[in-house]
């Protein structure tokens, strides 16, 4: 083979891949157009070229050179921003008791760049995209100064190509190290921050005077670390402080007032307290609501003033629209599955879904300075697009197709993430025996675990249909079925709680008539 | 004039402050919308009320002014935030709220001034033998209900302390126990700054060890505890010597770059400048003098020794320096160093010319500060009015704020309860409790409203669980 013919053979079976990867023409008809910008547009269309949104409107020639992609009866946004996550780096070691010491790694610094450090895994950005973001904002939040964050499309190639802005933020968290070490304490972090600053301000002093005038001077130290604090101390870059309740805010709040920085606030659970306290200050509203503890006593034993503001928490980004106040929905420490039914528990909450829309596009794009890039379906802009089978916020919407840079970028299949995903020790069929004084009863359950979550059916003996309330934490495991009793008619709970050992399970079983042991094994 | 019951009419909600009951309301929140209308109301009808400056008269009781002796059948008139007349006859105006204090006595409030409430994490920044920098002030939290416990036994004011792990341990704090306020108004605007210190077991890491593996921090005996305050100050003498050198080179226009502002090195100079107090734990009778002699040899002053169990046999020494001694009546043997004490410490400490006073490093025993002050009189024969002083003007003396709180004198916030029978006897308990003319306590009103409360948090986790099942019926539907 020559040396010609080689090449032409290689460049014919890349073809494919380099097409795919490709920007490209695309023209997205047919849907409701959701520019944010402006109102929604009915049968709109959305011209893509080479990366960057061309044309929006109703009525657009289609480019001849376009890849028409119908998508009628469904919706087109702009691809949302979730403007704090720490996707990519490893979630915060354990900071006290069994496992503290020693392999603890080090905290992230001032200067630790997110850009150098992110690592962002093929599943985590699909399972992202596949709730409708299309850029991100990442940093770590384990340590107190968390380094500096980088905005970034969740699109294909090198992370250099995809970001957006680094750094976009100055990262700083109210995490106190493990005892022993400095500072482990909350007004131990609180001061380690101030002086930190103070530090900051005096390297500049101190590095001023000298380069004016060394003659005669005490040379002062380099450090990269209180280098990386000056864009947040002369306010060009804006420090992101995690502060959920009322008086973390208003502890930030000091601290930004003493050093004169330009901040936002991130997480605010508890900033329905105080709106109108906000109103200069742009807040990332964390939409992982506080959930009550599972166990009924707990919930009981709580006092009434926990029990309201966990209710109240929801009612956070309606407080602060209605006080005019700058904001954005972030998933902040949330789970990506757990970001857009947040959001709708803000919108059952009283934020409509046009606001909620708002806050997940151009809300964030202003607060982080990209408005002119992104946030909006506009001509120029970043061509990330998503379309959604029905409003995006709807309970039952599904996010059919994404482009992110003018490239469309497959999600996966049901079928293929499901394949994907390691299956738990208990999926699968199980055959149990009830002991009953009666006598034994038989039946079957298929089990299937995700996230802690059980679900499944059962059959047999005493009626047949779906398994509720169930959760599985590797080894112990609770479920309830409606099974009737002997010779009745009517159905009543049964509450299976039990562990699991390889392929075998035991444990006891509630009902109304008694509590009974019950085992089984998993059939083959 | 309104009589006192229909002022305090109980209303869920009621944004007086002070109506909060076993559980307290939330602070500067907006209720559910359901419960807006409610509050919109009663806050419409507060306005006015607001506006004006509030006077309450307590009349016919029995007041324990404690600085001005004890009057039968006297009254108490409060305007505003202060006290505007104590005596047999005092004149209110037609709109002041009326208490009939018959059968009752009036007690300044209790002043405690070791307390650790109110705390978010840790009290001890514990990985240093000096964190003299952080402060207590930054970590406050109003959201311990214990505060309004305290309340409920009349106390209304305390010395927030950092924790006893180290040498040098936190800047502290002096707040009032203004329950359903922010945080920001507990603290008490232009107290002194104060600064814990403390010696023996606990800054030599007896009774706080890191975890296997780690090397155990210095200090590891009392000398090193002695040594590691001496040079904090030769260290802070240094650094105000770097700081001055630098203001004279300035001063004689000379290019110098100034010394790093170290936050630790500041306070360690606040207290050679005598802008902070210290409050200093300590138990063994070596080392309070250890730290007398220290603090006349470095040029400092100790304000308050805490704990002091052994006070009784170095009593005069404590008075000659001229710090006060907060102390337990009659806990002690929890620890080597608290094994030889005695309940007669007060009155020791007192007849020898010790500013004395009870207080209560703990949540629930800072609730009946009243008890402890009349143990005294039982062991050593305190008298009655020597006893009430031990939490009252004593404690306000300590804190150097006897200018404003600790007795019932004209001009004086006031800061008082209503108790329903002598504060000395266990059968008494509080009635009423003001802070600044505001009632932050009220017996009957908690009472009142604790059956609305029961009821509002059955119906809130009814709402919730009632969400919980509905998500999960629909969650069965769509598998």
């Amino acid at each position: 083979m020559s040396l010609r013919r080689c090449v032409a053979v290689l460049l014919f079976l890349a073809a494919p891949a380099l097409l795919a990867d490709a920007p490209g023409v695309y023209a997205i008809t047919g849907g409701t157009v959701h520019p944010v910008s402006g109102p929604p547009i009915p049968n709109g269309v959305v011209i893509i070229r080479d990366g960057l949104i061309e044309a929006v409107g109703a009525n657009v020639a289609i480019p001849r050179d376009a890849t028409a992609i119908d998508v009628a009866g469904a919706h087109v946004y702009p691809g949302l921003i979730d403007a704090q996550t720490s996707l990519g780096f490893a979630a915060a070691p354990p900071r006290r008791g069994a496992g503290s010491t020693g392999e603890r790694p080090p905290d992230p610094a001032p200067d630790t760049m997110a850009i150098r450090n992110v690592k962002i895994s093929d599943d985590d950005a699909d399972a992202r995209r596949a709730t409708g973001v299309t850029t991100i904002l990442s940093a770590p939040a384990s340590g107190i100064f968390n380094g500096q964050s980088v905005v970034l499309n969740l699109g294909s190639g090198a992370i250099e190509s995809r970001v957006i802005k680094s750094p976009a933020t100055t990262q700083i968290s109210f995490n106190p190290r493990p005892a022993w070490t400095y500072p482990d304490s909350l007004m131990g972090v609180i001061t380690y921050i101030r002086q930190t600053f103070m530090d900051a301000g005096h390297h500049r002093t101190a590095r001023e005077t000298y380069q004016r005038n060394p003659a005669g001077l005490q040379r002062p130290a380099e450090s990269p670390s209180l280098e990386s604090l000056q864009p947040a101390l002369r306010r060009e870059l804006p420090v992101v402080f995690l502060a959920d309740s009322e008086e973390m805010i208003r502890r930030v709040q000091a601290i930004a007032r003493e050093f004169e920085l330009r901040y936002i606030v991130s997480g605010a659970r508890q900033a329905y307290r105080m709106p109108s306290d906000l109103k200069n200050v742009p807040v990332l509203v964390a939409v992982k609501w506080p959930n009550a503890p599972a166990d009924k006593e707990d919930r009981e034993d709580q006092p009434l003033r926990v029990i309201r503001d966990r209710q109240l928490a929801p009612t956070t980004p309606a407080a602060l629209q209605k006080a005019g106040v700058q904001f954005a929905l972030v998933s902040g420490p949330g789970k990506t599955g757990d970001f857009i039914p947040g959001i709708r528990k803000a919108i059952t909450n009283g934020l409509s879904a046009d606001d909620a829309l708002r806050a997940t596009t151009l809300a964030p794009a202003r607060i982080l300075g990209i408005e002119r890039q992104l946030g909006s379906l506009e001509r120029g802009k970043i061509a990330n697009v998503v379309v959604s089978d029905k409003p995006i916020f709807d309970e039952k919407a599904k996010v059919t197709r994404v482009f992110v840079d003018g490239r469309e970028i497959r999600l996966p299949a049901e079928d293929k993430k499901a394949a994907e995903s390691p299956a738990s020790p208990i999926d699968g069929t199980w055959n149990l025996t009830v002991r009953a004084p009666q006598g034994s009863v038989a039946i079957s359950v298929t089990l299937h675990a995700e996230d802690g979550k059980l679900t499944g059916t059962f059959s047999g003996d005493r009626g047949a249909g779906d398994i509720r309330s169930g959760s599985f934490d590797g080894t112990a495991f609770d479920f309830s079925i409606s099974a009737a009793a002997q010779n009745e008619a009517e159905t009543t709970d049964w509450a299976f709680r039990g562990t699991l050992t390889g392929d075998t399970m035991q444990g006891n079983v509630s009902t109304n008539l008694g509590t009974f042991e019950f085992s089984g094994s998993k059939s083959r | 004039m309104k009589n006192h019951t229909h002022a305090s009419t109980p209303t869920p909600f009621s944004p007086a402050p002070g109506e909060n009951v076993a559980e307290g309301r939330m602070r500067g929140s907006t209720p559910h919308p359901e419960l807006r209308a409610r509050m919109l109301l009663i806050l419409l009808l507060a306005v006015p009320l607001a506006a004006q400056e509030r006077v309450t008269l307590i009349r016919n009781a029995t007041i324990l002014t404690i600085t001005k002796g004890t009057i039968e059948n006297g009254s108490v008139l409060i305007r505003g935030s202060k006290i505007a007349a104590v005596g047999k006859d005092v004149a209110a105006p037609a709109s002041a709220t009326v208490i009939d204090g018959t059968g009752k006595f009036v007690l300044p409030g209790i002043i405690d001034t070791h307390s650790h409430t109110g705390v978010e994490g840790s009290v001890n920044e514990i990985s240093m033998p000096n964190t003299g920098m952080v402060r207590i002030a930054d970590a406050l939290t109003a959201d311990d209900v214990s505060a309004y416990r305290q309340l409920a036994g009349g106390t209304t004011a305390a010395l927030v302390l950092h924790g006893s792990a180290n040498a040098i341990g936190g800047q502290s704090q002096i707040v009032k126990w203004k329950w359903g306020r922010p945080v920001s108004e507990w603290i008490v605007a232009g107290a002194p700054r104060t600064i814990k210190f403390a010696l023996g077991e606990n800054p030599k890491s007896a009774n706080f060890r890191p975890p296997e593996g780690q090397a155990r921090q210095y200090p590891a005996t009392r000398m090193g505890v002695e040594e590691v305050i001496r040079k904090s100050f030769t260290d802070a003498r240094d650094y105000m010597a770097e700081w001055d050198e630098y203001e004279a080179k300035r001063k004689r226009n000379e290019t110098a770059i100034p010394p790093r502002r170290d936050v630790l090195m500041d306070t360690m100079a606040d207290i050679l400048r005598g802008n902070i107090d210290i409050h200093a734990h300590c138990y063994r009778s070596d080392e309070i003098v250890m730290l007398l002699r220290l603090a006349d040899e470095m040029g400092f002053k100790v304000r308050e020794l805490q704990h002091v169990l052994e006070g009784y046999k170095v009593a005069k020494e404590i008075a000659a320096h001229g710090a006060g001694s907060g102390t337990f009546i009659d806990w002690w043997g929890y620890k080597a160093e608290a094994y030889d004490a005695t309940p007669y410490n007060v009155a020791l400490m007192v007849r020898n010319g010790v500013l004395t006073s009870v207080n209560s490093d703990s949540d629930e025993l800072a609730r009946h500060l009243n008890h402890d002050a009349a143990k005294a009189m039982k062991y050593g024969g305190l008298t009655e009015d020597e006893a009430l002083r031990l939490c009252t003007i004593n404690p306000a003396r300590q804190l150097r704020l006897d200018h404003r709180i600790g007795s019932i004198e004209v001009g004086k916030d006031a800061d008082l309860a209503i108790w329903n029978g002598h504060p000395l006897s266990t059968y008494s308990r509080v009635d009423t409790t003001f802070i600044e003319g505001e009632i932050y306590f009220d017996r009957q009103r908690d009472l009142a409203q604790r059956e609305a409360q029961r009821r509002e948090k059955e119906e809130l986790l009814k709402k919730e669980a009632d969400e919980a099942k509905k998500k999960d019926t629909k969650e069965k539907k769509d598998a």
